[in-house]
C-alpha cells in the first residue's frame, strides 16, 4: 500500500530522481580538517535562509518611512514577542553572511577550485558576493538611526566619487539630491525585492553548477617532472 | 547518521520556528490599552437627556500615535451616575441619533429603535447599545472608549 | 593549452565514484556546522541584540559616523588619499579588486591547484587579506573626533513630539518659530516641571484664557516633552551659579560683554550646546577637546556646583 503510493508519487513527480541527483551523488573524499572547509558554502546558504526567514518577519512590522521607521524598529524590539531576538538574529546574521561568503571565497581562491570546468560557478559566486555587499549596504539604513543615516551618507558620498558621473550615481543611489524619505523607500525596495530576486536567480545557478560539475577535490601538489 | 541529521535539523527548526512563530502570533496577545478621555464637567449634563459628545483621543497604534476622533452618547439619570453609549448601532454599526419627541434612539439604516437606556425597542439589533466605561474624577466625566463597547456592560 | 581538461575529467570521475554519497556524510557535516552557527547567532542575538542608536538627525554636528566593520577598511583607506585622488581609493581600487576576482579563472588557467604551486596568487591573496585586516584594525582604533555625549532617549522622544505637533508654528525655540505663543527661548526656565505637566494636560488649567489648544497628549508623551524642554534650558539653576561663573570663568570668558577674552565668548553657548555636554566640558575639557588650554574644574568645584554652573550656561542663549 505504502510502496504503491510512493511509486505513484515518484512516477508523477520524479522526486526519487531528484533525490538521486542531489543527495545520492558522490563527493570526492576530503580527508582531515580540510573536509570542514567544504561546509562553508552550505553554511552560507543556511545563514541566508535564516536571513530570509527573520527578514520576512521583520518586514511585517517595519515601515520604510522616516516618520515611522525608527519607531517601528523600536516597537519590534520592545513590544513584539521574540522581536528583539529575531532582529538580533538578522543583525548578526548579516555580519555572518559577509564572513562566511568571504571564507568560502577564500577556500575556493586558495584551492583554485574556480579552474576548469568550474569557471561559471565562480562567476555566479562573485555575483553572489556583490549581492551580499548590496544587502549589507541597503539593510544598514533601514533602522533610520544615527549610525544608519551617517554611514549611508558616507557610502553615498563614496559612490559620488566616481569619475565624471559621480553626482548622477549618488543621486540615483539615494533617490534624490538629499537623503530622506525617497532614500529609505528605495533602499527598502532594493533590500526586500530587487536583491532577493537577483540572489535567488544567482543562487539557483550557482547550486545547479555545483551539482552539475561535482564538488572539486582537494588539490594535490603537481609532481615534479610530470 | 540520518537520525543525527534529523535531530540536528529538528533543533534548528525548533529555535528558528519557535521564535518565528512566537513573533508571528504575538499580536494575538497584545494588550489593548485604552486611555480615559475627559468629556467635560458633570454639570453640563441634564438628567435623562442624552447628549452627544465629540472628542479627540490620542492613541497608540502599534509604533505610531494617532489622533482618533470619536463620540459618545452620554446619559445621566441624576447627575451623579453616568452611562456612555458607543455611538454605533449594535446591528451593523450605523450612527444612530436621539429623537427628542419620541424619547428614543433611532437608527437610520434598518429602522432600529432603542430606549433611552439602550434597550432594543424594535428592529434587528441583537443586543442593547454598547456602553463605554465611565468614571467621575474631580467633577469631570471620564470615559474609556473601546470599539465594540465593554462587552460585559 | 587545454590538453589537461580531458585527463582531469577522467581523474575526477574516478575520484567521485570512490567518494561517499552526499547524504548522509556531507549533509551531516553541514547540519553540524549549521547548528553551531545558529547556536552562536542565537547567543549573540539573545545577549547583545541589535543596537539601535538615536533617531537619525541630519542636523547633528557632533556625531561620529562609522561604517559597519566590513566597510571600515574602505573608510580608513580614504584617509590616505588626498582629495583629488580620492576616487582612486573609493572607486578604482574596489573596482580593480572585483575585476580581478571576476577575471581570475580566465587568466589562471593551468592545471596547478595547490596553493604552493601558484605562489604569486597565493601571496596576492594573503597580501590582500593582510591589507584588509590592517586597514580594518587601523579604522577600528582611529580616535573619535567628536566627543560622545549621551543623550536622554526620553528627551529625544520629546524632541520628536515637539516636531510632530508643529509646536514651532506658534512658538519660537532655538531662534526659529512663530510668534503666536510665548517665545520658549525666553520663557523656559521660568516654569517648573509640575507647571509644564499641568500645562500640557490642559493649558487653560494653568493659564486661563490661553489660546493654546488642548492636545490630548498621552501621559508618557507629556513626560517626554517636559524632559525635552528641561534639557534645553538645562533645568533651574540657583542664584549661586552666576557668582560661580564670575569667580571661576569670567577671567577668560565673556558673557554679554563682561569678562576676559582668553577663551570663547559664551553669551550664546546655550543655543549651541546641551547641558550634558557643558557639564562634561566644565569637568574636564581635555576629554572633549585635547588641545584646549582650559583647566578642568572637576577637583575645584563640587559635582553639585558644576551641575549648577552647566545649567546656568545652558540657559545662555
Amino acid at each position: 500500500m505504502i510502496s504503491a503510493a510512493l511509486a505513484w508519487t515518484f512516477e508523477r513527480t520524479g522526486v526519487d530522481k531528484i533525490w538521486e541527483a542531489l543527495f545520492a551523488r558522490h563527493i570526492p573524499e576530503a580527508k582531515g580538517p580540510v573536509a570542514w572547509l567544504y561546509a562553508l558554502g552550505s553554511a552560507t546558504l543556511f545563514v541566508f535562509t535564516v536571513q530570509a526567514v527573520t527578514g520576512t518577519l521583520l518586514a511585517m512590522n517595519y515601515v520604510p518611512s522616516p516618520d515611522h521607521a525608527y519607531d517601528s524598529v523600536r516597537f519590534i524590539g520592545s513590544e513584539v514577542y521574540f522581536g528583539r531576538f529575531i532582529r538580533g538574529l538578522h543583525h548578526w546574521g548579516a555580519s555572518f553572511m559577509v564572513v562566511l561568503v568571504a571564507l568560502h571565497m577564500m577556500r575556493v581562491y586558495f584551492m583554485a577550485s574556480y579552474k576548469y570546468p568550474r569557471e561559471a560557478t565562480w562567476l555566479a559566486g562573485v555575483g553572489l558576493f556583490l549581492l551580499v555587499i548590496g544587502f549589507s549596504f541597503t539593510g544598514y539604513l533601514l533602522p533610520w538611526d544615527q549610525k544608519a543615516y551617517w554611514a549611508t551618507m558616507v557610502g553615498a558620498n563614496i559612490a559620488g566619487q566616481t569619475p565624471f558621473v559621480g553626482s548622477y550615481v549618488s543621486k540615483i543611489l539615494i533617490g534624490g539630491a538629499e537623503m530622506g524619505a525617497a532614500t529609505l523607500s528605495r533602499f527598502y525596495a532594493l533590500h526586500v525585492l530587487v536583491l532577493p530576486a537577483l540572489t535567488g536567480g544567482a543562487l539557483v545557478l550557482h547550486l545547479f553548477l555545483v551539482v552539475w560539475h561535482g564538488i572539486s577535490e582537494p588539490p594535490k601538489r603537481v609532481e615534479k617532472g610530470s | 547518521m540520518a537520525w543525527a541529521i534529523a535531530g540536528i535539523s529538528a533543533a534548528i527548526g525548533a529555535v528558528l520556528g519557535g521564535s518565528g512563530l512566537g513573533y508571528f502570533i504575538s499580536p494575538a496577545f497584545a494588550k489593548r490599552e485604552e486611555e480615559w478621555v475627559d468629556l467635560g464637567s458633570v454639570k453640563e449634563f441634564k438628567a435623562n437627556v442624552p447628549l452627544k459628545i465629540d472628542f479627540t483621543s490620542r492613541k497608540r497604534d502599534a509604533w505610531a500615535t494617532v489622533e482618533k476622533r470619536a463620540s459618545a452618547w452620554v446619559l445621566t439619570p441624576n447627575g451623579r451616575d453616568f452611562i456612555a453609549f458607543d455611538p454605533k448601532c449594535t446591528h451593523l454599526g450605523c450612527p444612530y441619533r436621539w429623537d427628542d419627541s419620541q424619547k428614543k434612539f433611532l437608527c437610520p439604516c434598518h429602522t432600529a429603535v432603542f430606549d433611552v437606556d439602550g434597550r432594543v425597542v424594535s428592529g434587528p439589533p441583537p443586543r442593547p447599545l454598547d456602553r463605554f466605561s465611565t468614571k467621575v474624577v474631580g467633577g469631570r466625566l471620564m470615559v474609556r472608549p473601546s470599539s465594540g463597547g465593554e462587552a460585559a456592560a | 593549452m587545454s590538453d589537461w581538461h580531458a585527463s582531469y575529467r577522467e581523474r575526477y570521475k574516478k575520484l567521485k565514484e570512490a567518494g561517499k554519497p552526499f547524504f548522509p556524510h556531507t549533509v551531516f557535516k553541514d547540519a553540524l556546522v549549521a547548528a553551531l552557527l545558529l547556536a552562536v547567532l542565537s547567543w549573540l542575538a539573545w545577549h547583545h541584540g541589535a543596537a539601535l542608536e538615536d533617531l537619525a538627525d541630519p542636523t547633528d554636528t557632533t556625531y561620529n559616523p562609522r561604517p559597519e566593520w566590513y566597510f571600515l577598511f574602505l573608510f580608513q583607506a580614504l584617509k590616505f588619499f588626498p582629495g583629488h585622488l580620492e576616487a582612486v581609493a573609493a572607486i578604482l581600487l574596489p573596482g580593480l579588486g572585483m575585476g580581478f576576482l571576476a577575471l581570475l579563472p580566465f587568466f589562471d588557467r593551468g592545471p596547478e591547484r595547490h596553493p604552493f604551486d601558484r605562489p604569486w596568487l597565493t601571496l596576492t591573496g594573503i597580501g590582500a587579506l593582510a591589507g584588509f585586516a590592517g586597514l580594518t584594525w587601523a579604522g577600528y582604533n582611529s580616535p573619535l573626533t567628536n566627543p560622545i555625549v549621551e543623550k536622554d532617549p526620553v528627551a529625544l522622544e520629546g524632541q520628536r513630539i515637539y516636531r510632530d505637533l508643529n509646536c514651532s508654528y506658534c512658538h519660537v525655540l532655538g531662534g526659529r518659530g512663530g510668534k503666536v505663543g510665548p517665545n520658549l527661548d525666553l520663557a523656559l526656565g521660568t516654569r517648573d516641571e509640575l507647571w509644564l505637566t499641568k500645562h500640557f494636560r490642559d493649558p487653560q488649567s494653568v493659564t486661563p484664557g490661553s489660546t493654546m489648544p488642548k492636545l490630548n497628549l498621552l501621559d508618557d508623551e507629556i513626560h517626554s516633552l517636559v524632559a525635552y524642554l528641561a534639557t534645553l534650558g538645562g533645568g533651574p539653576f540657583t542664584s549661586e551659579a552666576p557668582k560661580l561663573f564670575a569667580e571661576n570663568c569670567a577671567s577668560c570668558h565673556m558673557v554679554k560683554g563682561k569678562g576676559g577674552d582668553m577663551g570663547p565668548d559664551l553669551s550664546l553657548i546655550g543655543s549651541a550646546r546641551e547641558k550634558s555636554f557643558l557639564r562634561l566640558y566644565v569637568s574636564d575639557p581635555s576629554k572633549i577637546n585635547p588641545s584646549s588650554s582650559m583647566p578642568g574644574f572637576a577637583g575645584q568645584l563640587t559635582d553639585a556646583q558644576i551641575e549648577d554652573l552647566s545649567r546656568y550656561l545652558a540657559s545662555l542663549r
